[in-house]
């Protein structure tokens, strides 16, 4: 995550104030290949398919190479990424008409597959996640957002600018949502 | 033992344990943290509830990302075709377009460079014709500069909601503002480089009534101001998120007083026309004046924390 702070770096940002299109077509593979995942994790949250999700991250791309190109800001390229990813997940889920999901609902199909060497550990594992899951399937939509942002490692800025928040917005969902979790985790 | 209000929030430990607050705060509350077990016991379980969240989201989704290779393939070949297509930015092929054929091209361009010129010359701006933001540089004194230029720091704000204004603590979300904002502040009020250490970046409207990370919002205010300074400003913005949230005073009225005349502001929210903190001292230099604003923001930590007085003296 460093390196997108590095290209902000007004040198940086200088040396490449007219690159031509092969440069900013390898810029945009090397930033692909580091906030790839990251962003296919935050798409997919969105309840939509794997196939929709990564549709949507070439989307991202497509767009961020024609935000190069025409010299926008490099500055804050990583909130950049997951706001368009944002807004193009949001629309896909709508125009796809989904039942809206959240990766928790599939989550709890998932849990059978996780191996534990014990089988009481496996158990208590899967009752602990189990409560987790629950809380976390009723948080409010924005809540959900802020968290995952947050653990994909977005500064408390970034997901402002993302959601569109305020920093205070920002860090009362984040305190509400792990309260809830911790009392979840006492019950 | 201290007090249970003493202890710092949920939110605060958040803040504190992701790096949000600002130095001064974290230091507060790293202090606190090495005193009190209570609290590290709690730091403890939002660390546990934060371990808990990402082993789940990780679970969740990790195992259903397929490799990167294919999509990474398909991306490249995307950019080579978006690539073969007409150039986008018109600037540039402007200045492509007048640089390979058409003498016309410069013709075009010197027409609009005599113009621009000539409009120089009779007086108007060349920021008022193209409406370009130029740095808006202008000499000032330190003395003057005790409330911004109206000018370059008019005020802005954010719709916000009370409950947004009001769920934010008394010391609100630090927002650090970038060295490049900073820069661009003390370039437009004309600050020499070698001065820049005087001044710290101050918000017009604070974060907590409302005010954004906006140059029009922010100034440089000097460290060495006597009467008048930061110090006094952060109590005029207590006092005034206590009043909204109170509903003394609406939001709305509590910015535009903060923007138009602070200091007035002040006088007219404390009734007085000399700052009321016991702490002001007049002739303060600006080392004093920093280590008096740290102890000020002590004071009010405590104050807030309901300690005895005492301790806060």
């Amino acid at each position: 995550m460093e390196s997108i702070n590095n290209i902000s770096l007004p040198a940086l940002a200088a040396s490449l104030a007219s690159p031509d299109r092969s440069e900013i077509e390898c810029e945009v593979l090397r930033l692909f290949e580091e906030f790839r995942n990251p962003l296919l994790r935050y798409a997919l949250s969105f309840g939509i398919s794997v196939h929709d999700a990564e549709e949507v991250i070439q989307e991202v791309f497509l767009a961020l190479f024609l935000h190069l190109q025409s010299d926008k800001s490099r500055k804050n390229l990583r909130g950049w990424l997951f706001r368009v990813a944002h807004n193009q997940a949001l629309r896909k889920r709508t125009t796809l008409q989904q039942v809206q999901t959240t990766s928790f609902d599939w989550m709890e199909a998932h849990m059978q597959a996780d191996p534990s060497p014990n089988p009481e550990e496996r158990l208590f594992a899967d009752q602990r996640t189990q409560r987790l899951v629950a809380v976390l399937r009723v948080l409010p939509e924005t809540d959900q957002y802020c968290l995952r942002l947050r653990a994909e490692g977005l500064r408390y800025r970034e997901i402002a600018s993302v959601l569109g928040m305020s920093l205070g917005a920002v860090s009362i969902s984040l305190t509400r949502s792990l309260g809830r979790l911790l009392r979840a985790d006492r019950s | 033992m201290l007090h249970e209000n003493s202890h710092p929030t949920d939110q605060e430990l958040l803040l504190a344990a992701d790096g949000e607050l600002s130095a001064r705060s974290a230091r507060v509350v790293r202090t606190h943290l090495s005193a009190c077990w209570h609290c590290r016991a709690r730091m403890s379980e939002l660390e546990a509830a934060i371990v808990d969240f990402v082993r789940v989201h990780r679970q969740a989704l990790d195992a259903e990302l397929p490799p990167i290779g294919r999509s990474r393939a398909q991306l490249s070949a995307r950019l080579s075709d978006l690539a073969a297509k007409p150039e986008a930015n018109s600037v540039r092929a402007f200045f492509h377009f007048a640089s390979m054929r058409y003498p016309t091209a410069y013709v075009c361009f010197g027409l609009l460079s005599a113009s621009l010129l000539l409009a120089m010359l009779t007086g108007q701006s060349l920021r008022s014709i193209l409406s370009i933001h130029a740095p808006r540089v202008v000499a000032t004194t330190v003395e003057d500069r005790v409330e911004p230029n109206p000018k370059l720091t008019p005020g802005a704000t954010r719709p916000v909601s009370m409950q947004d204004v009001c769920a934010v603590p008394h010391e609100e979300v630090v927002v650090d503002v970038p060295e490049v904002l900073r820069e661009k502040i003390l370039r437009e009020y004309g600050i020499a480089e070698k001065r820049e250490n005087d001044f710290e970046i101050d918000f017009l409207i604070a974060p907590r009534l409302g005010g954004t990370e906006d140059p029009q919002n922010l100034w440089p205010e000097p460290y060495a101001s006597s009467i008048w300074n930061a110090r006094v400003k952060d109590d005029l913005e207590e006092r005034l998120h206590e009043m909204v949230c109170s509903r003394e005073v609406s939001l709305k009225t509590a910015q535009n007083d903060i923007s138009a005349d602070w200091i007035g502001a002040y006088k007219k929210y404390f009734n007085t026309d000399r700052p009321v903190s016991i702490n002001t001292r007049v002739g303060v230099n600006s080392l004093d004046w920093q280590s008096s604003k740290q102890n000020h923001f002590a004071k009010l930590w405590l104050s807030r924390l309901k300690i005895p007085k005492k301790i806060g003296a």
